[in-house]
């Protein structure tokens, strides 16, 4: 089963050791074999919204900006609760704010 | 959420650096898995109650070691390694001699499997079980016997040394290999993909790649799972029937896996070692995952892989998809050619994908009979449900044109194919129990080999000889002879004479077929000092294989004939007492049996200070013994 890990964005800005605490976790998830890719996201981005025939395209930033996501991770163990646990570890890691575990289907 | 759930899922994740850690204090991984099984315990008993650990990893880590300590003072071994110094990487040091023990030498293949999922991939026994359609019983019987076998081989936990570890990394991904493809082929049942072993394969091989990121045969094993598990969606259809490669809706391959199976290619080439067979066969399935349609599959460059491939991994199986490869790059005819060379290799006998290939050849040439029948003998071979359907599909579409309008009559009397003369044959009155049985033995090969739609003016003698030849050849002259006399039977029955004239009468000795081989050969002045005296030693002492290769000339007692091995002693008669003097030729110290090779300076106690060779390996040990003998130094040990 496959899990897509979504974190959203915090206040704090990242300090030099939540960058090490990282970089063994995204180590330890390799090593486990459950990591199949992870990335951080910029943040805003473009927003495209569709009414009727019209499309409309939007830079950011934006004011919701909380809402949209800062990183992921898409991982790939046998259970959701073994997400939900690698998910917690992350957290543990990065201190106040969220996540979301959401399954991947045909994945 | 639920606690046990949770409990199950952190047991998943952490059980294979838990045992691994233990494992390194108790050097035992039998006596490490059960204290780390009562550690799983006390979760059970107390995360209900008092809730979830902060950090549930690290307390049944703690839990775990407590347990450990408790035990070493109980046994009252050595307290010198109880500071448990965490080196840096510690943990996955661990685990990769956690995975290199479970896949010890000393086990048969079906325990080295079965306990590295239960120890390495955390996996209970019921669901080991599952995954291999057996009984749950049988898997902890197995695993038990494996777990006695390593504390009886002494097999601790320790890394391989140098030149065993080409060996045993073979092993290992032997290992990962066999569990992949139980869950992408399975053997048996209706599941054409147990997702789960796949799964759990992969999940085993992406950790090795960490692990031991210096060896390319590891990561072109990566390489190959990643590329067959990225058309895991596309090679079944909605019904569950299998779906070939060329017939794949492309636009179903993962293209994360795809992406995958590249990068670990990539770094398996960066290495710069000589393609081994994981490699090679990870090359061609990148030429497949490259192709962006099937006609634009480079199958010139696939044919010249599988040449090295044949190469490497001589097999009838690696032979026979060269034969598709040529098929496809030269044209059928040049891919049956291929296909028949191997139709009296008796690895091939009953393996259901010759005759669906030949099938498949034979349909590409235009001879739709032929081919027909070779689909449903492939069919008939082949336990799997979705390849069956597939099979049989094929066989009802292969129906030429200019068969299927011909004239009925021309098809014959019922008996006029093999199945149904051999049914009429073996349903007889007058076949006694016995004979009817001992005729079917030889009547389901041929069945089996030639299909039961084989007509019967097309049964030959050159035929049947060749199935005989492939099926018993290297038998006994006695079972040569009972399945010669059950066709000379039906040659009469069934008004084919000469049917059997192929088939000589060979000449019945009274020869005995000893497991272990004969004193003569052991003793043979013909083979090597080294191996005479180590062979006499394990026979005289039925000490194990193990102990004996730790043994050190200083240890040895000579005039009693006996050797101080840990705090017991290892006893010998005249056989090894009149070899061994010769064997120590003057040395003072260091390993008793020494291998050709030069150890490095780095390993002390394992190498000779007289000649700088290393101590004897128990694979090398073993390979010297099985190419002299055919035998297994254990059944050695065991008639002594």
């Amino acid at each position: 089963m496959r899990f897509l890990m979504i974190s959203k964005p915090t206040d704090t800005p990242p300090d030099e050791k939540l960058f090490t605490e990282m970089g063994a976790f995204i180590e330890e998830l390799t090593a486990a074999g459950v990591l199949l890719a992870t990335g951080g996201l910029e943040p805003g981005g473009v927003v495209l919204s569709s009414r009727g025939d019209e499309i409309t395209v939007t830079d950011g930033p934006f004011a919701e900006a909380k809402e949209a996501a800062a990183g992921f991770a898409l991982i790939e163990v046998g259970t959701k609760e073994e997400a939900v646990e690698l998910a917690r570890r992350f957290r543990r890691i990065v201190g106040d704010g969220e996540s979301t575990v959401q399954q991947v289907f045909g994945g | 959420m639920d606690v046990h759930r949770t409990i199950d899922a952190v047991w998943k994740l952490e059980s294979a650096r838990i045992v691994g850690g233990l494992a390194r204090l108790v050097h035992d991984v039998g006596l490490a898995e059960e204290l780390a099984q009562d550690a799983l315990v006390a979760a059970l008993e107390q995360w209900p109650v008092a809730g979830i650990p902060d950090n549930p990893g690290a307390w049944l880590t703690t839990v775990a070691r407590r347990r450990a300590i408790d035990h070493i003072r109980r046994s009252r071994q050595t307290t010198t390694e109880m500071s448990y110094v965490e080196q840096p990487h510690q943990a996955q040091d661990d685990v990769l001699r956690l995975v290199f023990v479970c896949c010890h030498p000393a086990l048969p293949r079906d325990a080295r499997v079965a306990l590295t999922l239960r120890l390495v991939a955390g996996l209970t026994a019921a669901e080991i079980a599952r995954a291999f359609l057996q009984d749950e019983p049988q898997v902890v019987r197995r695993i038990a016997a494996a777990k006695r076998t390593l504390a009886e081989e002494g097999a601790g936990f320790t890394r391989p040394s140098g030149d065993a570890m080409p060996g045993r990394l073979a092993s290992v991904l032997e290992v990962v290999y066999l569990v992949f493809n139980e869950g992408y082929s399975a053997t048996g049942g209706r599941d054409l993909i147990r997702a789960d072993l796949c799964r759990e394969a992969l999940r085993l091989g992406r950790m090795l790649a960490t692990l031991a990121p210096g060896e390319a045969e590891v990561h072109g094993l990566v390489a190959l799972m990643e590329l067959q598990a990225s058309r895991a969606a596309a090679r079944t259809g909605p019904a569950g029937e299998l779906i070939l490669l060329h017939e794949q809706n492309r636009g179903r391959w993962d293209q994360l896996l795809i992406k995958r199976g590249f990068a670990a290619m990539l770094r398996a080439r960066a290495l710069g070692a000589p393609p081994g067979p994981y490699v090679v066969q990870a090359a061609i399935a990148v030429c497949h995952a490259q192709a962006r349609t099937a006609a634009e599959t480079d199958w010139t460059r696939i044919a010249t892989l599988y040449d090295a491939l044949v190469r490497l991994l001589p097999t009838a199986v690696v032979r026979l998809n060269r034969a598709v490869a040529i098929g496809f790059a030269y044209g059928p005819a040049a891919g049956l050619a291929e296909v028949d060379a191997l139709l009296t290799d008796p690895a091939l006998r009953d393996y259901h994908l010759l005759p669906a290939v030949r099938g498949d050849l034979l349909s590409r040439l235009g001879r739709h009979e032929e081919a027909r029948r070779e689909f449903e003998r492939a069919a008939g071979l082949t336990r799997n449900h979705a390849e069956q359907a597939f099979l049989r599909r094929r066989a009802a579409e292969t129906e030429g044109p200019a068969e299927a309008e011909g004239p009925a009559e021309t098809k014959g009397p019922a008996e006029a194919t093999l199945g149904a003369a051999v049914a009429a044959f073996l349903a007889r009155d007058d076949l006694g129990r016995a004979t009817r049985r001992s005729y079917g033995q030889t009547f389901t090969r041929l069945r089996r080999a030639l299909g039961d739609s084989l007509p019967l003016d097309e049964l030959t003698a050159d035929r049947v000889a060749s199935v005989c030849a492939t099926a018993w050849g290297s038998a006994a002259a006695k079972t040569w002879n009972r399945h010669r006399a059950a066709l000379r039977s039906f040659a009469v029955w069934s008004s084919l004479p000469g049917l059997a004239d192929g088939l000589e009468r060979r000449v019945e000795t009274a020869a005995v077929a000893s497991p272990v081989p004969a004193a003569s050969l052991l003793d043979s002045p013909a083979l090597p000092l080294r191996e005479r005296a180590l062979w006499r030693l394990l026979l005289e002492s039925s000490a194990t294989v193990t102990t004996v290769l730790a043994l050190n000339v200083e240890d040895l007692d000579l005039e009693d004939r006996r050797a101080r091995s840990g705090g017991r002693w290892v006893t010998w008669r005249s056989g090894a007492a009149r070899l061994l003097p010769d064997l120590v030729a003057g040395r003072t110290s260091g390993p008793l049996f020494l291998t050709e090779r030069r150890a490095s300076a780095s390993t002390v106690g394992d190498r000779c200070p007289h000649t700088g060779r290393g101590r004897l390996s128990y694979e090398r040990a073993e390979y010297l013994f099985k190419r002299a003998t055919g035998g297994t130094l254990r059944s050695l040990r065991a008639a002594g």
